[in-house]
């Protein structure tokens, strides 16, 4: 039956959504096996079309599968991509290598040249005005307060602050930091900072919450 | 073509259908599993992949006639319009709206199209009226695919509609990916 491999391959890569796999070189090369076969085939079996006119229609089913297959290829690739610009957001600039080496070298190139291009557009960003660039990775949701607690989770070292104070982060102490400072490390979650939330909230508004849910219920009845 | 690169869209178009070829296919024997022949003779009825049939049907002339799945016959749609929420969607079709989204137009009275609606307004129904309660969404029969993916987003939006009522701001979190990696990475980990 064709295009069973690049099903799996699909498969695969449905199943983790959330993260980026090992690139699959072997199951590709496998496919692309698999379709100069059928064009082969093709190529054959066109030419004697002249002298049987039956064979035409097998003709068009091989064509169909090389069809198939190409779609499922240049899917898998692409949903690739998309992941490796979240890596971008997500991880940074410079990757880890535990995640670099599930890229593949011309992948790996295009994360290059995407993080440049994000980088020349994000320092161009305000010139006329006379800022030299907004980091737009930083504040994905508006900042509520301009220090928060957080918690080390595991030892960082030394972190210096922008007004040159030094802030030692060993595992499981506390600090008072100010948000801009320490956001990217627990967003890229290599510094192990965790923010603890804080919990003080007006009674009146757990009220609102809970009669909104209700009636949303009771309009959709 | 619709949804090109999607992979949803692609294993939805990899689902089975019985189809019917109206010339002959030298070569072809391997479509049909109980034939001997090496070629595939008109009018034998082969079940193949959405893809392939839909693509063999708009040739001119069509080298398909397509039949409708079983679970979008008669009887199935009488079971489905009497009551969808008893219907276990995870066994009956994976793909059950979406592969009944391409199979409509195959049908030529148009009822396949009805009992789609039909099945879609009574489960979504159930399915809201779940995710928005914290009862359990196992509680009742399994979902389809997409049913799913519909029920998480939805509970994961309660959670986050909740939570900021409650408390007015968002904590800065570990990105999605950076997190989820992190998980993977301990499972193999431990696996070793």
């Amino acid at each position: 039956m064709f295009g069973e491999k690049v099903i799996e391959l699909l498969k695969e890569a449905d199943r983790n959504r959330e993260t980026i796999d090992q690139f699959n070189d072997e199951k590709i090369r496998q496919i692309i096996e698999e379709m100069h076969v059928l064009f082969k085939m093709n190529m054959d079996d066109a030419n004697a079309t002249t002298e049987n006119r039956s064979l035409w229609t097998t003709v068009q089913v091989r064509h169909s599968a090389l069809e198939r297959n190409k779609r499922c290829l240049l899917a898998y690739l692409y949903n690739r991509m998309d992941k490796i610009k979240t890596l971008r957001w997500e991880f940074g600039s410079v990757l880890p290598p535990d995640v670099r080496e599930l890229l593949a070298d011309s992948e790996y190139e295009w994360f290059s040249k995407y993080s440049t291009n994000l980088a020349k557009y994000m320092r161009s960003l305000g010139e006329d005005i006379g800022y030299s660039g907004i980091d737009l990775t930083e504040n994905l949701r508006p900042p509520k307060s301009l220090y928060i607690e957080v918690l080390c989770v595991t030892d960082y070292g030394k972190l210096e602050l922008e007004d040159g104070d030094v802030v030692m982060l060993k595992k499981n102490s506390r600090h008072f930091l100010p948000t801009s400072e320490c956001q990217t490390l627990i967003r890229q979650g290599q510094a192990e900072v965790r923010h603890i939330p804080a919990v003080t909230f007006p009674p009146c508004l757990r009220r609102i919450g809970c009669a909104s849910r209700a009636s949303r219920i009771r309009s959709v009845a | 073509m619709a949804n090109y690169l999607s992979i949803s869209d692609i294993l939805v178009t990899n689902e089975k259908v019985p189809c019917k070829f109206l010339h002959d296919l030298p070569k072809m024997g391997f479509l049909d599993p109980s034939a001997a022949d090496d070629d595939l003779k008109a009018g034998t009825n082969v079940e193949i992949p959405l893809w392939l049939a839909e693509s063999l049907y708009t040739r001119r002339p069509p080298l398909v006639g397509v039949d409708l799945p079983k679970i979008y016959k008669e009887t199935y749609r009488e079971i489905l319009n009497a009551d969808a929420c008893t219907v276990d969607m995870h066994k009956l079709g994976q793909h059950f709206y979406e592969l009944g989204c391409y199979i409509a137009k195959h049908d030529i009275k148009g009822e396949v199209a009805t009992t789609l609606v039909n099945t879609f307004r009574q489960r979504f129904r159930m399915i809201l009226s779940a995710s928005v309660s914290t009862d359990s969404i196992s509680s009742f029969q399994p979902l389809s695919a997409s049913e799913r993916d519909r029920t998480a987003a939805a509970v994961i939006t309660e959670a986050a509609l909740s939570g900021w009522l409650k408390r007015g701001d968002c904590p800065i979190t570990t990105a999605n990916m950076v997190a989820n990696h992190r998980k993977r990475k301990r499972a193999e980990m431990e696996m070793l």
